[in-house]
């Protein structure tokens, strides 16, 4: 990093659905809860970036750099971003650049996204704004549907069986229990999971992230500081449809992203003691603990099985991750940080890394994040 | 919005590039497709094919597995609010039972058109989906073989074509004025026989003379005739319709280009005045279309 950014304070809206709260009101919720724990004024903030995946189909709402800039007394000038789920690692990794450049010294980022407004089906089509409209859509695909394919074929490659697969989603709602935030805070055992009902052979519906409502905010600074410095923030991309990879069974975006990103931190990967992962379909979570170098290829499965026997001294998804905290796509990636911030610090423990794509990981965004009081 | 009229338009174009064999990399059933595709479980899959590119598209198999070798089949997918008609390139897995024996008893499947109206196109397709029991016949030239040819000539000399002609060798011939040569065409008896033997179905894309020479050879009653016209409510807007064509494949010089039209108008007259040599004739607005009919028509291929 350019410069030392510090991570002053953060908020959140419990993720769930919320059907009394707008939008707007999800983004002052988390606002307000991030400038109260910050201790700064709102007249501090001197930028505001706005993640943001579907609100022109699930809100009617566009301009949401003005809309959450309205929402602070001075107005500051906002932005949004978007790149899919991937928004929230893209806001960040925007801040750092205002950060690095001395455009602003404080800025507020947000992720919210409102789901539940549209049915189903328009979500699950919205959603496919994350794939490609020509080469991936028209076959009547979804994203269940792609990592279903995804799925399939790393049983194929790997021999993963789907009593295997079931493990995750049963660590990540044990996890999520404890998180008052999350969405689901009931454990599962692997057996319910394998037991749901078919979404997209092989995947089932305890395999996949659910549609959320939330929003989280974060305040980065240069001026202030705090015990947590972001150590790391890199973005790499790769082809939005699965059609045009040489494979679909590990993800070049992460993989590139992680070794800028320890580069970046000048750490060893054995540094690392907490991650949150992009765990959008159980499938994910396997191949993410592949592509951040934690398992050896079709080997992801055996951290997770060291997580359900509490055997290794790694902490995957303390937070429930996307499974059971919920899924308010540009939310995640925000909301990610936080959680790895409030780890850390109950566990005086002194990296963790955010990991966080979009779509089928055509953008991933990772951050560390370092704490100065372990 | 994802079927909006040039959406589908695009969509139409990258049809024909897919409409190849290929093996599954990976496949899915989704229990609840999207809300325009019906609510039956849908099964996609990744396929790569035999070109090395690789596609994502509907699966129709009782036993999908990877690995599995597939084939294409144009269907329709949906009609939208503007009842547009749109239509899918489906994989289809190879049935892995005995295969039955189809019988084509001694009749040809004709396709006549003016140059430029997509006969190629329509062969192409019609091997591509049912090359195992259609064979397309050669058309014996004495034109000098040029680029674009695609392997449907077999060249020769215009003594040796003479001679052929002369032993009853060529059951049906023309010649084809041009401003530069004239150039002979026919086809040999023992092509369309030699088919006949394999048990398939011989496929002749030809002109107005050969046709009528066919018919005289073999009797009418042998030949299913299909006539292929260009959209378009006059002969004016016909034509209109083939030069645009002509030009944009780009195979001609203007020079020749000319020339196949004047031999389209006579072509396009041909159509009403010997409209007794067509069983069905078809306007080729779309390609999937001409190819269902076909399909529908032809007893043989709606079982292949």
């Amino acid at each position: 990093m350019e410069r030392d950014i510090f991570l002053v304070g953060s908020g959140l809206t419990p993720f769930g659905e919320h059907w009394n709260k707008s939008l707007k009101d999800l983004m002052d919720d988390a606002i307000e809860a991030a400038l109260k724990n910050s201790g700064l004024n709102a007249l501090d903030i001197d930028f505001v970036i706005v993640a943001n995946m579907l609100a022109e189909v699930t809100n009617d709402q566009a301009h949401l750099g003005s809309i959450a800039s309205s929402l602070l007394p001075h107005h500051p000038p906002a932005l949004r971003i978007e790149s899919a789920c991937g928004s929230g690692a893209l806001a960040l990794h925007t801040a750092c650049a205002f950060l690095e450049s001395k455009r602003a010294e404080t800025v507020l980022v947000i992720g919210a996204e409102k789901m539940t407004d549209a049915s189903v089906d328009t979500v699950s089509q919205a959603l496919m704004g994350a794939a490609d409209s020509e080469l991936d859509t028209p076959s009547g695909l979804t994203f269940p549907g792609i990592f279903g394919l995804i799925a399939n074929r790393y049983m194929h490659e790997f021999g993963l069986t789907r009593e295997q697969l079931s493990i995750v989603s049963a660590v990540h709602h044990r996890n999520g229990k404890e998180n008052p935030f999350a969405q689901f805070r009931q454990e599962i055992s692997p057996e319910t999971v394998s037991k749901s009902a078919l979404v997209a052979d092989p995947l089932r519906l305890l395999d996949c992230s659910p549609i959320s409502d939330g929003a989280a905010a974060c305040i980065l600074s240069t001026l202030h500081r705090s015990a947590f410095r972001l150590a790391a923030s890199q973005v790499k991309s790769d082809s939005v449809s699965i059609a045009e990879r040489p494979t679909i069974t590990s993800f070049s975006a992460s993989r590139d992203a992680m070794a800028a990103a320890l580069r970046e931190a000048e750490l060893e990967r054995s540094d690392i003691s907490a991650l949150e992962t992009h765990d959008c379909f159980s499938i994910a979570a396997v191949i993410n603990m592949e592509d951040l170098g934690f398992a050896n290829q079709g080997e992801g499965i055996r951290i997770y099985e060291d997580l359900y026997a509490g055997d290794t001294p790694l902490f995957v998804n303390m937070s429930g991750g996307l499974k059971a905290c919920g899924h308010p796509v540009a939310a995640t990636g925000i909301k990610q940080i936080i959680d790895l911030s409030k780890f850390l610090k109950k566990a005086k423990a002194a990296h963790g890394l955010a990991h966080n794509f979009g779509g089928a990981c055509a953008s991933c965004g990772i951050h560390i994040l370092e704490n100065l009081d372990a | 919005m994802s079927h909006s009229p040039s959406i589908v338009h695009r969509q139409k174009k990258r049809e024909q590039e897919r409409l190849e064999p290929g093996t599954v990399l990976s496949w899915t059933t989704l229990s609840h497709p999207p809300a325009r595709f019906g609510h039956r479980p849908r099964t996609i899959a990744l396929i790569e094919l035999e070109s090395g590119a690789k596609v994502l598209a509907p699966l129709i198999a009782t036993h999908p597995h990877i690995g599995q070798k597939v084939h294409p089949r144009m269907r329709l997918s949906h009609i939208t609010e503007e009842t547009l008609r749109v239509y899918e390139v489906a994989y289809e897995a190879l049935v892995e039972v005995s295969v039955p024996v189809l019988d084509f008893p001694g009749y040809i499947l004709a396709l006549t058109g003016p140059s430029g109206v997509g006969k190629t196109t329509v062969s192409k397709l019609l091997t591509q989906m049912f090359g195992h029991v259609t064979v397309n016949v050669p058309i014996l030239t004495t034109r000098a073989a040029k680029q674009g040819d695609d392997g449907e000539y077999v060249y020769t000399t215009p003594e040796e074509f003479e001679r052929l002609k002369r032993a009853g060798s060529i059951v049906a011939a023309t010649v084809i004025p041009s401003s530069s040569e004239d150039r002979q065409y026919g086809y040999r008896g023992a092509d369309i026989e030699a088919i006949w033997k394999e048990g398939k179905l011989p496929v002749v894309i030809t002109e107005m003379h050969l046709l009528s020479g066919l018919a005289e050879h073999y009797s009418r009653r042998s030949i299913l005739s299909f006539g292929l016209l260009p959209p378009g409510k006059s002969k004016r807007a016909k034509l209109s319709q083939l030069l645009h064509r002509l030009r944009t494949r780009g195979r001609e010089t203007e020079e020749h280009i000319k020339d196949r039209l004047k031999n389209a108008e006579r072509d396009l007259d041909f159509f009403t005045q010997r409209s007794d040599l067509f069983d069905h004739i078809m306007v080729n607005e779309d390609l999937p279309s001409v190819i269902a009919a076909m399909k529908e028509k032809v007893p043989g291929l709606s079982k292949a």
